[in-house]
């Protein structure tokens, strides 16, 4: 490997980064974990970045490549404090940008995102990031089809969650 | 409810600017940090099982017991046998090179998750045959000591303390610590085995049921 790529590499993710930290911060629980996963991504990327052949967008095979180590390849650190103390910034409702009813909604909504399995934490991410269902398809390896009929049904989950 | 989720949405992407950023040194410190990913423990876990039971048979009081197999006269066969389970384990080492260098994270998550599943089979079938291998050795001493005709022979060390008991009775002593210690040895192992796996893949199982799940 070269300087030269190596360079590349680090500005380009330097510049997207925000993409891994928003996957970190739904898959970890503090902030050591966070870090933890935010190193073994880039070890990931970094690994993978001599296939990179430019053919898609960086950010877009940053997603697939971050999801990935974040659902299989990631062990959880052993020192894992389920901290309830810790909360990320994405997860903390500013008050005053919201009447009182969007900000309940918005932190009861949060909440259960965090309760979500793996898998559909990751489709509410993709779905968040505004990527249509073709690509949340591809990134999982399953049909458009099911993709929009999990989706349906996590939006169901939250929706009993929000009007019990 | 879709009002809800973009709601979602919106606060989602407005929360982009609060983000923590790290600085170019500190992402070009970790690109040289080492992986502590399930395939690499996976990859270090099976070296050790396809090594470590080989090096055992040059440990010291395997020698002894290979002396012991020639008073027994099994020998022949343990070493055709040994033959055997070289030619197999070589095809399991070939076998689960080829699926390990499939893992790619480049794939889509369910055939990254099956693909890391099925190089993790390999190893499985590989310690299945190792363990009912070590009950073939076993089988294979115990027909051996029930065929010898002179058991006090196979301990020479004993041999003066053991003239008064009967031959018949060293002969079910000896077979039955035989059986026994074979039995718990291989159980053992078993249990290492299994219980190291199902840690480490937990999760991986968990997600890619979830993931199996939704094939209708």
């Amino acid at each position: 490997m070269n300087k030269e790529l190596e360079h590349k590499f680090v500005t380009e993710l330097q510049d997207n980064q925000n993409i891994v930290h928003k996957v970190c911060t739904l898959y970890t629980n503090d902030r050591d974990s966070h870090n933890d996963l935010f190193q073994e991504i880039t070890i990931q990327l970094w690994k993978a970045y001599p296939k990179f052949r430019g053919e898609a967008k960086f950010s877009t095979w940053m997603y697939r490549v971050a999801l990935n180590t974040a659902i299989t390849l990631y062990r959880k650190s052993k020192k894992r404090i389920d901290t309830q103390d810790y909360e990320s910034v994405i997860f903390k409702i500013k008050a005053n940008e919201y009447d009182d009813t969007e900000e309940q909604q918005l932190k009861l909504m949060y909440k259960a995102v965090r309760q979500l399995g793996d898998v559909d934490k990751a489709l509410v991410f993709l779905y968040l990031e505004d990527k249509n269902y073709t690509e949340i398809s591809e990134t999982l390896g399953i049909t458009e089809v099911n993709a929009r009929v999990k989706m349906n049904r996590i939006k169901t989950k939250l929706r009993t969650i929000l009007n019990p | 409810m879709t009002d809800e989720l973009e709601l979602l949405k919106r606060d989602w992407q407005k929360k982009e600017a609060e983000l923590p950023t790290l600085s170019y040194a500190e992402i070009h410190k970790m690109i040289w940090k080492k992986s502590s990913s399930i395939v690499k423990w996976i990859l270090i876990i099976s070296i050790l099982e396809f090594t470590l039971p080989q090096l055992l048979l040059f440990a010291p009081p395997m020698e002894e017991a290979m002396q012991i197999y020639d008073y027994i006269g099994v020998s022949n066969y343990l070493f055709a046998l040994s033959l055997i389970i070289y030619a197999v384990a070589l095809y399991f080492i070939v076998q689960f090179y080829r699926r390990y260098t499939e893992i790619s994270v480049l794939d889509n998550s369910k055939n990254l998750m099956k693909k890391i599943l099925r190089t993790r089979k390999t190893v499985k079938h590989y310690v299945l045959f190792s363990l009912s291998m070590i009950l073939v050795t076993i089988i294979i001493m115990l027909v051996g000591v029930y065929l010898n005709e002179d058991i006090a022979h196979i301990v020479p060390e004993l041999k003066g303390k053991l003239e008064n008991i009967s031959s018949d009775k060293l002969k079910i002593t000896l077979m039955l610590t035989i059986g026994v210690v074979g039995i718990l040895l291989t159980a053992v192992m078993a249990c290492i085995y299994f219980l190291l796996y199902g840690l480490l893949l937990r999760k991986l199982n968990k997600n890619y049921a979830e993931l199996k799940q939704l094939e209708f």
